[in-house]
């Protein structure tokens, strides 16, 4: 290990760092929760300083198992935003729940070290420890209210379809060392260059190979049909928790999936393109359609963040048919997801700040009379949702659409798909605008104070949302050079 | 002051905003001052609307482009990633909706007083974004811009049926969104083609998504059918031309009465602006190939809605029918390709504008006093109240088409053009001019004529004739439906320009030269 090393997997260690503080400051004070927000909203800001700093000069380390290009600073600063963002909602509704917020914080922090590790991985084996390191916090928060009985039954599922998952996905990969004889992804791609140049069809074991690592990686990211355990751990875990699942593990299972698909197995692009359109139409489709039925705010979202699944996933077929802007479009859609899926599950945490409440569709009827500033919000969260300009969920949606067409042929079905199942989703989330503003309230729940650190991650995601919707020209530069650094042109 | 140096149509458009915001800051419970608030800046917008038709009379003639000619042109990057920029400029077509724009939203502002009384400070809001929509939509010349005020102005129209309609409210709000949103989400897919397919051609995103350098570029033929297609497929939905027409009357109905002068008014002239502004210039081959079936579909809605209107019994589902037909009048103009045709339909814009928002302001006056629109239950409103059956007279005999007023000359362009067309067409669409008549009459004769009807005696002295404010907005409305009926020159001397621009983009030599 030398000191260049070291300061290229500063922001790693960093988070390690953080994560133990954390457990630290809750044994020396136990039940402290504002040394324990404090430490580990402190130690993301040094985290997110360090990663742009490490950023600043792209290497590797560790000899070339673990490296830093303008990909993995971008997908870092997005996991160290969905971990803090996480953090300043949770407190609102765990405290009132008696759950403790110290160990929330921990796990977090830990998923995200494991999410980092994947966006940094250039070794296979590096890529499969950081994705077991960044699901496994999201099975023990699944099932961290362990006296509701629909928490611990989302967690056992999500636990039991994760691991299988995890190994078939370990099998793929299994198959890709055993034929290519490395898993060094810029060996293994060189080798399946080599592999596919000299061949018509595709070998079985590269076939084999990747059909176990799309269905591990689908499971991961809730495409259809793989994403039977999304609702239940969605609906039954604790809002905070189900906020950041949406998000975290998503974007995580997308860094697994660039640097699997688009990176390793670039070379057979052909062939994935054709899994990916067919993941990517059934995704859309699906979750709008389940989700259109759904009296649960939670469960709606939870189906609907399956359908943003499959409209990220366009933007990944395009890349596909070699269009970098499928995966600037991509990424795009990742953080303005983060952030307008985040705000919406942060309204519904900050509804049920007083235990009991539920999160069906009455508790938000006459939402907007009640409490006009979260109202406000919620439409703005939804609209972006649904994709209404100017929010950043319309130019994400017109990123990954233009690169769709641009890639023509077949791919243009797949922008009509997108566009008719944008559509009908409007459907579902303007039914809780409906609710807020058209319909009374039943009862008159006394209003409840929020927290400070709820209304500043509110701010930020309302900001970022509008931000991003009215000047997304400030994040391209970024998304452009992220994008740059796997995606050579392919065309 | 020099209007030329001056972004005059920034100012227009973002004035309500402004007073959207200032608004926002008003406690609630200062009704009179949200209400001022939201008056005061719609006339300021109005005023400003007016000074630009002043700045703007002089360079009317200036030759024009393949997309028109434009003044007062701000150009500014937004998205310089992709070319897409903050354009936005006035034609004589532009102007002309612009200030009938402006006119129908003070007219609208000052009508709601009365009837909106819970929520006033997000009504008002709401309704100065939906005025920023649709004065961005009139004067985008980026197709990324004008997507984006397309879509502005469905949320607050969404709220404005959904919160302070009627009954069956949010059925008909949904139905307005979802119908909206699928025809507008597709012509997405097509400006994002579009943009591509010229990024393709000359190698750079600069002026892919600006309608001065998009329009006339000589997009493949083929291409230019689905592009076509999905431009048309938004616009029909808007216009609504049939068989998209379904929304409209349950909008119409459930809608408050400001908003139904806004969506007859303004909303419905998106679409028919659409046609001669985007989808046309862009696509000339495409539209000639459509223009048959826009042309048979213009005479079906034309016909139908005529038909459709004599048996409604409600009074706002009736003239909401009538639009569905006086609106085909409209897409018939265009699609003919013909100079009378094309300044009939715009004409007819305007005035459908006019006399379709006083009828809707009309009605609300009537429901405001009884809450019904059934007509069974009117009858001899004339005996009781005399200035109100007056006012419903004269804009129903504007609506008809009495020479003299305004809904006349419109219509009389779009015969002729029509006749030129193909006589057959025209001596078809003149009888149709008879249940025209027919409909609309009837509708007098039992709103005001004959002995009072039971339920309105009922009624007693809650039935008051017009008040004064009522009176105010309706008489600027009155006013202009004079004017424009006896000198028309008024609208035709601003529209010359983009008429001759638009034909010469669908010169049949040039339009069908193309993707041979």
């Amino acid at each position: 290990m030398t000191w260049s090393d070291l300061t290229v997997i500063a922001p790693f260690a960093a988070v390690v760092v953080v994560a133990a503080l954390v457990i630290l400051a809750d044994i020396v004070k136990p039940g402290n929760r504002h040394l324990a927000l404090g430490v580990v909203l402190a130690g993301l800001a040094i985290v997110g300083l360090l990663t742009l700093w490490t950023g600043q000069a792209p290497g590797t380390a560790f000899g070339g198992m673990y490296k830093v290009d303008n990909l993995t600073t971008f997908l870092d600063v997005i996991f160290v935003a969905i971990v803090a963002l996480s953090c300043l909602f949770a407190p609102d509704y765990l405290e009132p729940r008696g759950l403790p917020i110290a160990e929330f914080a921990a796990i977090l922090v830990f998923a995200l070290g494991g999410a980092m590790l994947v966006a940094a991985s250039a070794d296979l084996l590096v890529l499969f420890l950081g994705l077991e390191l960044m699901v496994i916090p999201g099975y023990m928060l699944a099932g961290y209210h362990k006296r509701d009985a629909l928490s611990t039954e989302g967690a056992v599922k999500y636990f039991l379809l994760g691991s299988f998952s995890s190994a078939i996905f370990l099998f793929g990969l299994a198959y890709v060392w055993g034929l290519t004889g490395s898993t060094r992804i810029a060996d293994v791609a060189a080798r399946v260059g080599e592999i596919v140049a000299g061949q018509a069809t595709l070998s079985p074991g590269l076939a084999m190979g990747l059909a176990f690592l799309t269905t591990g990686v689908a499971f991961k990211m809730a495409a259809v049909p793989f994403h039977y355990w999304t609702p239940d751990a969605y609906q039954g875990s604790p809002t905070p928790v189900t906020g950041y699942l949406s998000v975290g593990p998503k974007v995580g299972a997308f860094a697994v999936v660039l640097r699997v698909f688009a990176e390793a197995l670039l070379p057979l692009r052909q062939e994935w393109l054709i899994v990916i359109f067919v993941l990517a139409a059934l995704t859309m489709t699906l979750g709008n359609l389940v989700a259109l039925t759904q009296d649960n705010v939670k469960r709606m979202l939870a189906y609907s963040s399956i359908a943003h699944t499959g409209y990220m996933l366009v933007g990944l077929a395009a890349y596909a048919a070699g269009v970098i802007g499928g995966l600037e479009g991509l990424l795009f859609y990742g953080v303005a997801y983060t952030f307008m899926n985040l705000g919406a599950f942060a309204v519904i945490a900050a509804l049920q700040k007083r235990p009991g409440v539920s999160s069906r569709l009455e508790t938000f009827a006459g939402l907007g009379r009640r409490e006009p500033v979260l109202g406000i919000l919620m439409v703005l969260f939804l609209l972006s949702l649904t994709g209404i300009p100017p929010t950043a969920g319309f130019f994400a949606k017109a990123y990954v659409i233009l690169a769709a067409v641009q890639a023509g042929g077949w791919l243009t079905v797949l922008a009509v798909i997108a566009v008719l199942n944008a559509a009908a989703a409007a459907f579902y989330y303007l039914r809780v605008i409906v609710y807020m503003y058209m319909r009374d309230p039943t009862g008159e729940p006394a209003p409840v104070a929020h927290g400070a650190l709820l209304r500043l991650g509110l701010g930020i995601t309302a900001v970022m949302t509008v931000i991003l919707g009215l000047f997304p020209g400030l994040l391209l530069p970024s998304v452009s050079s992220a994008a740059q650094a796997i995606g050579v042109a392919i065309r | 002051m020099d209007i030329s140096s001056f972004p005059i149509l920034s100012l227009i458009i973002f004035l309500p905003l402004a007073g959207a915001l200032v608004i926002a800051l008003i406690p609630r419970r200062n009704l009179a001052a949200i209400r001022g608030t939201a008056l005061l800046f719609a006339l300021a917008t109005w005023v400003a609307s007016l000074w630009l038709v002043l700045g703007f009379l002089p360079g009317r003639d200036v030759v024009a482009s393949a997309a028109g000619s434009f003044q007062f042109v701000e150009a500014v990057d937004w998205i310089p990633h992709f070319g897409i920029q903050y354009k936005v400029g006035a034609d004589g077509l532009s102007v002309a909706l612009v200030v009938l724009t402006t006119t129908l939203s003070w007219i609208s502002i000052l009508a709601s007083f009365s009837p909106i009384r819970e929520r006033v400070k997000e009504y008002m809001i709401s309704f100065l974004i939906l005025e920023v929509g649709m004065l961005g939509v009139f004067l985008a010349l980026d197709l990324f811009l004008f997507y984006i005020f397309w879509e502005v102005v469905l949320v607050p129209m969404y709220l404005i049926i959904g919160i302070w309609g009627g009954a069956n409210r949010i059925y008909a709000t949904i139905k307005f969104v979802l119908y909206t949103l699928v025809g507008s989400l597709l012509m997405l897919v097509a400006i994002l083609a579009t943009a591509f397919t010229f990024q393709a051609a000359t190698g750079s995103w600069v002026g892919a998504f600006d309608l001065e350098k998009l329009a006339g570029s000589g997009f493949d033929g083929t291409f230019q059918l689905f592009a076509f297609a999905a431009f048309a497929l938004a616009f029909a939905i808007k216009v609504p031309m049939f068989p998209f027409h379904t929304w409209l009357p349950d909008a119409h109905v459930e809608a408050p009465t400001a908003g139904s002068v806004i969506l007859a008014g303004v909303l419905l002239k998106l679409g028919a602006y659409g046609f001669i502004r985007f989808a046309i210039p862009l696509f000339p081959h495409g539209a000639h190939v459509f223009a048959p079936l826009l042309i048979a579909l213009s005479v079906i809605a034309i016909i139908y809605g005529a038909i459709v209107a004599l048996v409604q019994p409600d009074l706002k589902k009736l003239i909401a029918y009538s639009s569905v037909s006086h609106m085909g009048f409209v897409t018939l103009g265009i699609f003919i390709f013909q100079a009378q045709g094309l300044q009939g339909a715009i004409l007819q814009m305007v005035n459908h504008g006019l006399i379709t928002g006083a009828l809707f302001l009309l009605v609300g006056v009537i429901y405001e006093r009884t809450h019904d629109r059934t007509l069974a239950k009117m009858g001899g409103l004339g005996a009781i109240t005399p200035v109100y059956s007056a006012a419903f007279g004269f804009f129903v005999f504007a609506s008809v088409g009495l020479p003299g007023l305004a809904g006349f000359v419109g219509e009389f362009l779009v015969f002729q053009g029509a006749f030129a067309f193909n006589p057959w067409l025209g001596v078809a669409i003149t009888f149709v001019m008879i249940f025209a008549a027919a409909y609309l009459l009837w509708m007098v004769q039992r709103m005001c004529f004959g002995p009072v009807s039971e339920f309105l005696a009922g009624l007693g002295h809650h039935l008051t004739d017009m008040r004064p404010v009522e009176i105010l907005t309706l008489a600027p409305l009155g006013a202009l439906t004079v004017v424009l009926g006896l000198y028309p020159g008024l609208v035709l001397d601003l529209i010359a320009g983009p008429v001759k621009a638009v034909l010469a983009a669908v010169d049949p030599a040039v339009a069908m030269s193309i993707g041979r």
